[in-house]
């Protein structure tokens, strides 16, 4: 079904996440790093944003993740790579769960689900200090942390494979019915799927991919507390990815990330670390993305794409 | 132990009181528009703002710059309505959502910007005065004044809803958009109405707020999210199901931060809790209608 072509690239993307980071220089190992792990959350959003699912408690799957590794790694030692696997189950999991106890709720109700779990989480994680460490927080084993060239390979590997399982999610069958999900769940009903295996179906795999997200942070940061693990501002760029980038397409959030990125590191070029200032680009990119561009980057460069061919054809045609 | 049950009592109370002018004001314009405005806890935050400064920078006292804040909220209210939030409204839900979190986003860190994140508060005299019911049972007046307000609020609300013509005007667009337009209501303009009405009870929270919390540009996140759960605790569409929902959750926290070991810190979480609770159990909430189709 899926050509070679596209096992070709998948291949040699993955060959290029191990081998780039040896010839990146300090600085922009760490943006790829940062890159990744936004593009992995974002990439996850969009896919339960492509069956209709509004998440806002992204930050929650971020946290199990994180904090799985960080209890793994200081419990049994636990190396970076093997932590996934912990995480992603957990991150399926709690994706499944929300999933069943949300039940018929739509929309906005899950929406508003999804962010008071995460919130729940928050409060729990601050609350069994003797597991989690509490307000204190809880330092990562220091000696098993992989040096930098590995931490970005590793990342990037990650997000390679959540682009490439994205991708065979629209090539698969289920993109028809996460797709109609989208528009009328009753309807897709009707016609004989059942939209709650496919929601739950979704929502696991997405908070798999968003806990891996939370693990690469984990240990790339080495130093984890509540707050910073269950932050609201890691759903926020969860949702303002793809949606700069543009909805439900696969190649959106992965734009989406790099602009997001380069806004906020030129934020910080221009405004210094002054506070509120990031968070408030992040807003306005949202207000006006939603009223002025809903179909992101991508959209508009289809759209000037179109007009350019369309104005060339003009050109081209004898008087 | 008598005393304490009537403590818990006293607080619980007095806790619903601003429990429910929280979430009073969301649920109004969700219950209209079907839109949930995620700025609803900034709407607040600036209310808490306005009345510092008046109270700072005049020397008025909250409760009298309340009405002028409440007004100055509906204007705020309807601009945020026209200016955005009324040109998405035949959207997808996922754009509303987005649009409303980024509102909140917007106001929340200008006023990270303009005022720093330092906490400021009203102080007017009593706000730190209480008064004794019996000897070991304390009433806070601060917030004996705010369930006051809160219980006017609620019943001229209702009130207004029940018998003037807007009201009435307002519950049928609430009931069936389509045919309360056949009937010559304008929808819009109802919609319209509810925002500034929404964002007035919101800025008058603040005011209320703005002697019982510190006031920080990040008040309104904790408050919104508190406010979803009581909207979802009593049923989204119904204002006296978000009354009942205040008070239950108010009595669960109180109980919990009394009687359960560390229960101050756990009573955070409560909320969440028995929004999932209820989810499972009753997802239209204690007295909504909503098929949740929304």
């Amino acid at each position: 079904m899926t050509s070679v072509r596209t096992w070709i690239i998948i291949a040699g993307a993955l060959l290029a996440a191990l081998l780039v980071p040896h010839i990146l220089p300090p600085g922009l190992s760490e943006f790829a790093t940062r890159l990744s792990t936004l593009v992995l959350i974002a990439v996850s959003w969009n896919m339960m944003a492509n069956a209709g699912l509004i998440s806002l408690g992204h930050s929650g799957f971020w946290g199990l993740g994180a904090y799985s590794a960080a209890l793994l790694a200081n419990a049994i030692h636990l190396p970076f790579w093997l932590s996934i696997f912990p995480a992603m189950v957990l991150g399926a999991g709690f994706g499944a769960m929300l999933a069943y106890i949300t039940g018929r709720l739509r929309g906005l109700f899950f929406a508003i689900s999804t962010l008071a779990m995460s919130e729940a989480l928050r409060v729990t994680a601050l609350m069994i200090p003797k597991l989690t460490g509490g307000a204190e927080g809880v330092f990562l084993f220091d000696p098993i942390r992989p040096d930098r060239v590995t931490m970005t390979a590793f990342s990037l590997v990650l997000a390679v494979a959540a682009i490439a399982i994205s991708y065979f999610l629209t090539k698969s069958r289920f993109q028809y019915a996460l797709r109609a999900m989208r528009d009328s769940e009753s309807a897709v009903q009707m016609l004989g799927v059942n939209p709650a295996r496919f929601r739950m179906g979704v929502t696991a795999l997405s908070g798999a991919i968003a806990s891996c997200a939370g693990v690469v942070s984990a240990w790339y940061t080495g130093y984890l507390d509540p707050g910073a693990a269950f932050d609201l501002k890691i759903t926020i760029s969860a949702q303002i990815a793809p949606l700069f980038g543009g909805l439900y397409t696969v190649a959106g959030p992965v734009i989406g990330s790099f602009a997001v990125l380069a806004l906020s590191e030129l934020t910080r070029l221009y405004f210094g670390y002054s506070a509120g200032v990031g968070l408030l680009v992040y807003g306005v990119v949202l207000v006006f993305g939603v009223l002025f561009m809903p179909t992101g980057l991508m959209g508009v460069s289809r759209r000037w794409i179109k007009r350019f061919r369309h104005s060339g054809k003009l050109a081209a045609e004898p008087s | 132990m008598g005393s304490l049950w009537l403590q818990i009592l006293v607080d619980a109370l007095l806790l619903g009181g601003v429990y429910t002018l929280m979430a009073v004001g969301l649920s109004l314009a969700f219950g209209v528009t079907r839109i949930i405005n995620f700025a609803h806890g900034d709407v607040v935050m600036y209310g808490s703002y306005a009345a510092f400064f008046a109270f700072a920078g005049l020397g008025l006292d909250p409760l009298l710059s309340l009405p002028a804040v409440a007004v100055l909220g509906a204007i705020g209210g309807y601009l945020l309505f026209k200016w955005s939030i009324g040109r998405i409204l035949d959207d997808v839900g996922i754009n509303q959502v987005l649009l409303t979190f980024g509102l909140g986003l917007v106001l929340q860190n200008i006023a990270v910007i303009l005022w720093t994140g330092d906490e400021r508060s009203t102080t007017p005299f009593y706000a730190f005065d209480s008064w004794f019911l019996t000897d070991d049972v304390v009433v806070a007046k601060g917030r004996l004044i705010a369930f006051g307000l809160a219980a006017v609020f609620v019943a001229l609300l209702l009130a207004w809803l029940r018998w003037s013509e807007l009201g009435r005007a307002t519950r049928a667009v609430s009931q069936n958009r389509a045919a309360a337009s056949l009937m010559g209501i304008n929808v819009r303009a109802m919609y319209a109405l509810s925002f500034a009405l929404s964002s007035a009870f919101g800025a008058a929270t603040g005011a209320i707020m703005s002697f019982l919390l510190p006031i920080t540009p990040f008040m309104g996140f904790p408050i919104m999210v508190k406010a979803f759960a009581i909207i979802i605790l009593g049923g989204m569409d119904s204002i006296v199901g978000t009354v009942l929902g205040a008070f239950f959750l108010a009595f669960a926290e109180t109980a919990i931060a009394y009687l359960v070991p560390q229960g101050i810190g756990w009573a955070e979480g409560v909320a969440f809790f028995l929004m999932v609770l209820v989810l499972i159990a009753r997802p239209a909430g204690i007295l909504g209608t909503s098929g949740r189709e929304a």
